[in-house]
C-alpha cells in the first residue's frame, strides 16, 4: 500500500518536463516523503545551488531576453503541513512554494494557510528584475533596468459555510533607474537622452463576501486602488540642451464595486454582474531647460501643467443558460459597458527669448458597448455534437477637443460614431473513434465603421483541432486561421495569420518519456500609408504600403530518462526561426518610385521582414546522492542570430547558462 | 442539479411536442442512481482503495468529511461518485458507480458544478470557448493524483495549457515575451480557463477567456498600472480597441512585443489620414509634414512620442 502511494506521488514528476533550467520543482528524493509530527504530516524540499552565465556578443539583448546571472540561489524550496484528520487546532495546511530566492531576475513565493471552515489565506509574491536597452525601437535611448514587485494576499472567512467574508490587499511597485528622451526647443530639434528614476507604486484593498440564499449566491465586492508616480527626469553638462530637469508627480484612484447574482436550477442557470471602476488622476509637471536652439541661438524655456483626469467605467452582464432538454442548451449573454474619459488641463510654457505661451485644454473620449451572445449546442450523442451562435456589438464612440487661450471660450470639436459587429460561430465536437477527439469551428463577422484602418472589418477565423489520447501518450495537430481585410477606397489593410501545429507526448515506461511539438506561425500583412519624407523640405507620399511578413517555426523536443532510483536525464530543445519572406539580405531594390519616395521604400523595404533563429538546448541531470539528498545540474544555451539588423543594430548573443545545486527533501 | 424524476416528465412533454427534443435524455438520468442504492459513507471506500484514501487528507474535498456538515449525497467520496451502496453490493465495478472515466464531457461538468457552479470566477464555465470544445473540469484537474496542492491541476499550470495550445508554447518561447516559462507570469494571470464575461474594451467577438482588470478593464492593466492612467489625452486607440492593436500578448521575435519589428511602420499604418476612422470620423491624423522619414530620428517614432499610451500635458503625447 505504502508503495502505491508513493508511486502517485511519484508519477507527476516523472512526466514533467521542463522549458528553462531555472527552476527544479517538484523533483524528489526517494520514496520516503514526509515525516508525521503530532497530528500533522510535514513534507519538505529545498534546494540550494550556484547559478553560471558566460555571455558574448550583446549583452543588453541577453539581458533583455534571458538575463540569468551569476550567483548563489535558493534555486526552489516547497513545504507543506496538513493536518491528518482535518481538525487541526490552528491551521489545516500550510502550502510554502518559492522559486529563484536570492537574486534570480525571477523568483517567487507563494503561501497558503487554511483552517477548514474558517479561513483561508493566500499569498502570491513576486518580483521580476527587468532589463530592456530598447534598441530597435530607441536606439538604445529608452533603456531600463527596474525591478518590479507584485504582492497579492486574500483571506477568506468561513470558507465552507453559506456565507463568506473575504479581504484581500494587493501591490505593485516598479522602481529602478531608466534612460528617456526629449526634443527641445522646436519640432525640427534634436533630441535628447535624459535620465530617469523610476517610482510607481500601486496599492489596491479589497473587502467582500458572499452568500447563498435559497440556491442563489449573490458576491460584493468594494475596492479601493491608489497609484502614485514620482518619476523624475533630469540632464546637466550637455552641449545644446545644458541644462534640463522635469518632475511630474501623478495621483491616482480608483474605487470600484462587482456585485454578483448567481442561480441554477434544474434547466435554467443565471448570472448577473455589475461593476464599475471609477478613476481619477491628478497630476502636476513641471521642467525647464536651458540650452541653444537649433538656429545656435540662446534658449530657456520652462513649462507647468497642472490638471486631473476622470475615467469612470461601468458595466452589467447578464448571462442566462437554458436546458430545455439533456441534449440542448442555449445561451444568451448581454453586456452593457460605459466608459468615460474626461480630462482637462492648464498648460504654461515660459520662453524667455520668444514668447509665453498658456492654454487650457479639455478632452473627453466616451465609449458606450451593448454586446450580445446567443450560443445553441445540441448533443446529438456522446460522439458528436453541434454548436452555433451569433453575436453583435453596438458602441458609440462620443469624442471632444477643446484647446483656448485663458480668457477665451472654449470651440472644440464634438464627434460622434458608431459602429456594429456582427458575426456568426458554428463548430461540431467530434469523437470519430476511440481516443481520438476533434473539434472545428469557425467565426465570420463584419463591421462597418472600424476605428482604426487596422480594426477587425470583414474578418473570419477558423479553428481545428484532432487529438489522439491514451494513457501512455498523446498526438495532436491542429490548424487556426485569422483573416482580417478592412480595405477602403484609399487605403488597404489585409492581415493574415495561420499557424499550424503538432504535438506528441510519449510516456511510455516509467523510466523514459518524450514530449515534443511543432508550429508554424505565418502572418502577412499589408496596409496603405501616407507620409513625408525628404529635405531640406519634406514632400507628402502616397500610396506607399507597409508590409511585414513573417514565417516562424518553432520546435519543442524533450526527452528523458531515468536510471532505476539513481540519476533523472532530461534532454530539451527549443528553436525559433523566422525565415522571414525567404530574402536574403535586408534591402530589395526596384521599387517604382523616384527621389526621396525611392529612398524611403528602400528604408520601408528593409523592414517588411526579421528572419532571425533562437534556439535554447538544454539538458538537466540529477542524480541521488542520498535517500533524501540529490546532485543536481542543468544547463542551457542560448543563440539569438539575426539574419539581419534593424537600422544596423546587431543584437546576436549566445550564451552558456546553467546551474548546480544539492536537493534536500524529507 | 436534475433528478430523475423530473427529467422524466421533461422527456415526456417534449417527446409529445418535439419530435427532435424527444430523442433527447438526460445526461443526469442515465447516471442517477437507482432508488435502491444507498450512501455507505468515506470509511467503507478505503476498504478497497487505500491508495486514494491514505492521500485524501491532503486533497480540497476532504474538507467534506472532516467538517461533516453536508448530507451524505455531498459529502467525501460519494459526494462526486455517488452513492455507493451498489457498488459495494456488486465488489466494485465502474458500471455500478459515478466514474468519472466512464463519463462525457457534460456529464462531468455537471457532476463538478453540483458544488462549483457559484463561484465568480467559474459563473461563465458553460458558456466558455474550452466548454464549447469539450474541455471539461477532468480535462485539467485530476482529483486523486494531482501534481499542484492548489486547484488540483493534472499538470503544472503551463505544462497543462501546452498541451493543447501549441502554438501558444511557441510563442512563449519567442527571444521576447511573458516570462512564463520561468515561472514569473502564468496563464491565470490574463485568462480565466472557466470562461469570462464579454470585454469592455473592445468590439468582442471570443473573449478569449480573458480575466480582466477591475473585474471591466484590460487584462494587462493589472501589472501595467501605470498605462492606466486617466490621462488628459487618451491615445484613443488604447481605449477604444485595446493593447492588441500594437502589442502581442504572449511572445514576439520584436522588441517590446510589438507587432511589427520597428515603430513607425506600425504608427503610420493607422496614421495615413484615410477614410472614416479615427475619433473625429474623419480618419486618424497624418504625421506632421516636418518629419522626414529619411531621417533616422524620425523613423524612431517614441523618441519624441514618449508618453505614447497616454499624457497628461501634451495632445501628441510628447511630455
Amino acid at each position: 500500500m505504502r508503495r502505491i502511494y508513493f508511486a502517485v506521488l511519484l508519477m507527476p514528476a516523472l512526466l514533467r518536463a521542463q522549458d528553462t533550467v531555472a527552476p527544479t520543482a517538484d523533483e524528489r528524493v526517494g520514496p520516503v516523503r514526509g515525516e508525521n509530527k503530532g497530528d500533522y504530516n510535514i513534507v519538505q524540499s529545498w534546494e540550494f545551488g550556484y547559478r553560471f552565465a558566460a555571455v558574448g556578443g550583446n549583452q543588453d539583448k541577453y539581458r533583455s531576453d534571458v538575463n540569468y546571472r551569476d550567483g548563489i540561489r535558493l534555486l526552489n524550496s516547497n513545504f507543506t503541513v496538513n493536518s491528518k484528520d482535518g481538525k487541526g487546532r490552528w491551521f489545516d495546511e500550510i502550502v510554502l512554494s518559492t522559486q529563484g530566492l536570492g537574486n534570480d531576475p525571477y523568483e517567487s513565493a507563494t503561501l497558503r494557510v487554511q483552517k477548514n471552515g474558517l479561513y483561508r489565506y493566500d499569498l502570491l509574491w513576486r518580483q521580476n528584475d527587468y532589463f530592456n536597452p530598447g534598441l530597435t525601437v530607441a536606439a538604445g535611448q529608452h533603456l531600463e533596468t527596474t525591478t518590479h514587485r507584485w504582492q497579492d494576499h486574500d483571506l477568506t472567512l468561513f470558507p465552507q459555510s453559506h456565507f463568506r467574508l473575504r479581504a484581500g490587499y494587493s501591490r505593485v511597485a516598479l522602481d529602478g533607474p531608466a534612460l528617456t528622451t526629449e526634443q527641445e526647443f522646436d519640432s525640427r530639434s534634436d533630441v535628447f537622452t535624459l535620465f530617469r528614476n523610476t517610482r510607481q507604486q500601486f496599492n489596491e484593498y479589497r473587502v467582500g463576501g458572499d452568500g447563498d440564499w435559497k440556491g442563489f449566491r449573490f458576491t460584493i465586492l468594494r475596492r479601493w486602488e491608489y497609484f502614485r508616480e514620482d518619476a523624475t527626469d533630469t540632464l546637466s553638462g550637455g552641449t545644446s540642451l545644458t541644462s534640463f530637469q522635469r518632475t511630474q508627480p501623478y495621483r491616482g484612484n480608483t474605487p470600484g464595486w462587482m456585485g454578483n447574482l448567481f442561480g441554477e436550477r434544474k434547466w435554467i442557470a443565471v448570472n448577473a454582474r455589475f461593476t464599475y471602476a471609477g478613476g481619477r488622476g491628478d497630476f502636476v509637471q513641471n521642467e525647464s531647460a536651458i540650452g541653444t536652439d537649433r538656429f545656435g541661438a540662446a534658449a530657456n524655456r520652462q513649462i507647468i501643467v497642472t490638471g486631473n483626469g476622470d475615467r469612470p467605467v461601468t458595466t452589467g452582464d447578464f448571462n442566462l443558460t437554458v436546458f430545455p432538454a439533456g441534449r440542448l442548451s442555449i445561451i444568451n449573454q448581454t453586456s452593457a459597458s460605459n466608459t468615460r474619459m474626461v480630462g482637462n488641463n492648464f498648460f504654461q510654457q515660459f520662453d524667455n527669448k520668444t514668447f509665453s505661451f498658456s492654454s487650457l485644454n479639455f478632452q473627453f473620449l466616451g465609449v458606450r458597448l451593448v454586446t450580445n451572445a446567443t450560443d445553441v449546442r445540441y448533443r446529438f450523442s456522446k460522439k458528436f455534437d453541434l454548436f452555433g451562435g451569433f453575436r453583435y456589438s453596438d458602441r458609440e464612440i462620443r469624442s471632444t477637443e477643446d484647446q483656448a487661450a485663458p480668457g477665451f471660450a472654449l470651440d472644440g470639436v464634438s464627434a460622434t460614431q458608431s459602429n456594429h459587429t456582427k458575426a456568426g460561430v458554428a463548430g461540431v465536437n467530434l469523437i470519430p473513434m476511440k481516443n481520438v477527439r476533434a473539434h472545428l469551428e469557425g467565426e465570420i463577422g463584419r463591421n462597418d465603421n472600424p476605428f482604426t484602418p487596422i480594426s477587425l472589418r470583414n474578418y473570419h477565423a477558423i479553428r481545428g483541432k484532432v487529438q489522439y489520447r491514451t494513457k501512455t501518450g498523446s498526438a495532436g495537430v491542429g490548424y487556426q486561421e485569422n483573416y482580417n481585410n478592412n480595405s477602403i477606397r484609399i487605403t488597404a489593410y489585409s492581415s493574415r495569420s495561420r499557424s499550424y501545429s503538432a504535438e506528441a507526448s510519449w510516456n511510455a515506461k516509467s523510466w523514459v518519456s518524450l514530449d515534443t511539438s511543432y508550429s508554424k506561425l505565418h502572418l502577412d500583412t499589408i496596409g496603405g500609408i501616407d507620409f513625408f519624407a525628404g529635405s531640406p523640405r519634406s514632400l507628402e507620399i502616397e500610396g506607399e504600403q507597409s508590409v511585414y511578413i513573417s514565417n516562424i517555426h518553432a520546435v519543442n523536443i524533450g526527452l528523458r530518462f531515468a536510471l532505476k532510483k539513481y540519476a533523472d536525464l532530461y534532454v530539451g530543445y527549443n528553436l525559433t526561426r523566422d525565415t522571414g519572406d525567404g530574402r536574403g539580405n535586408a534591402f530589395v531594390s526596384a521599387t517604382s518610385f523616384s527621389g526621396p519616395a525611392a529612398a524611403v521604400a528602400g528604408v520601408f523595404s528593409s523592414v517588411q521582414t526579421f528572419p532571425l533563429t533562437f534556439q535554447t538546448p538544454l539538458l538537466r541531470l540529477s542524480v541521488r546522492i542520498h535517500e533524501k539528498l540529490r546532485w543536481n545540474f542543468g544547463y542551457q544555451y542560448y543563440g539569438y542570430k539575426e539574419d539581419f539588423g534593424l537600422f544596423t543594430q546587431n543584437q546576436n548573443y549566445r550564451a552558456n547558462t546553467g546551474y548546480t545545486s544539492l536537493l534536500w527533501a524529507f | 442539479m436534475r433528478n430523475g424524476s423530473f427529467m422524466r416528465k421533461l422527456r415526456l412533454a417534449v417527446l409529445m411536442a418535439l419530435p427532435v427534443c424527444g430523442l433527447a435524455q438526460t445526461d443526469a438520468a442515465q447516471t442517477a442512481p437507482k432508488a435502491e442504492n444507498k450512501f455507505v459513507g468515506s470509511t467503507v471506500c478505503k476498504t478497497c482503495h487505500p491508495d486514494v484514501w491514505l492521500n485524501f487528507n491532503k486533497n480540497p474535498h476532504f474538507k467534506s468529511i472532516a467538517l461533516a456538515r453536508e448530507a451524505p449525497d455531498k459529502t467525501g467520496c460519494e459526494g462526486c461518485h455517488g452513492a455507493g451502496g451498489n457498488h459495494v453490493a456488486a465488489s466494485g465495478g465502474k458500471a455500478t458507480i459515478r466514474a468519472f472515466s466512464q463519463m462525457g464531457p457534460e456529464q462531468v461538468l455537471n457532476a463538478c458544478l453540483e458544488c462549483h457552479a457559484k463561484d465568480v470566477s467559474r459563473a461563465n464555465v458553460r458558456r466558455s470557448a474550452h466548454t464549447e470544445a469539450d474541455v471539461v473540469c477532468s480535462s485539467c484537474h485530476s482529483i486523486h493524483k494531482s501534481q499542484t496542492p492548489k486547484f488540483l491541476l493534472a499538470k503544472r499550470q503551463t505544462q497543462l495549457c501546452y498541451t493543447c495550445h501549441a502554438p501558444v508554447r511557441a510563442e512563449f518561447e519567442m527571444p521576447v515575451k511573458h516570462r512564463v516559462n520561468e515561472g514569473a507570469v502564468q496563464c491565470t494571470d490574463c485568462h480565466n480557463p472557466h470562461g469570462s464575461v464579454a470585454p469592455s474594451w473592445r468590439t468582442g467577438t471570443s473573449s478569449a477567456m480573458l480575466a480582466p482588470a477591475h473585474d471591466n478593464e484590460m487584462p494587462c492593466l493589472k501589472c501595467h498600472v501605470d498605462k492606466r492612467g486617466p490621462f488628459v489625452f487618451e491615445h484613443a486607440s488604447v481605449r477604444v480597441e485595446g493593447c492588441g492593436g500594437c502589442h502581442v500578448p504572449h511572445g514576439s521575435t520584436n522588441a517590446k512585443l510589438l507587432r511589427r519589428p520597428v515603430v513607425f511602420t506600425l504608427c503610420l499604418e493607422c496614421h495615413n489620414g484615410a477614410g472614416t476612422f479615427g475619433r473625429e470620423n474623419t480618419g486618424v491624423f497624418v504625421q506632421s509634414s516636418s518629419h522626414n522619414m529619411l531621417d533616422p530620428k524620425y523613423q524612431r517614432c517614441t523618441l519624441c512620442h514618449v508618453r505614447i499610451h497616454g499624457s497628461n500635458s501634451d495632445p501628441t503625447f510628447l511630455r
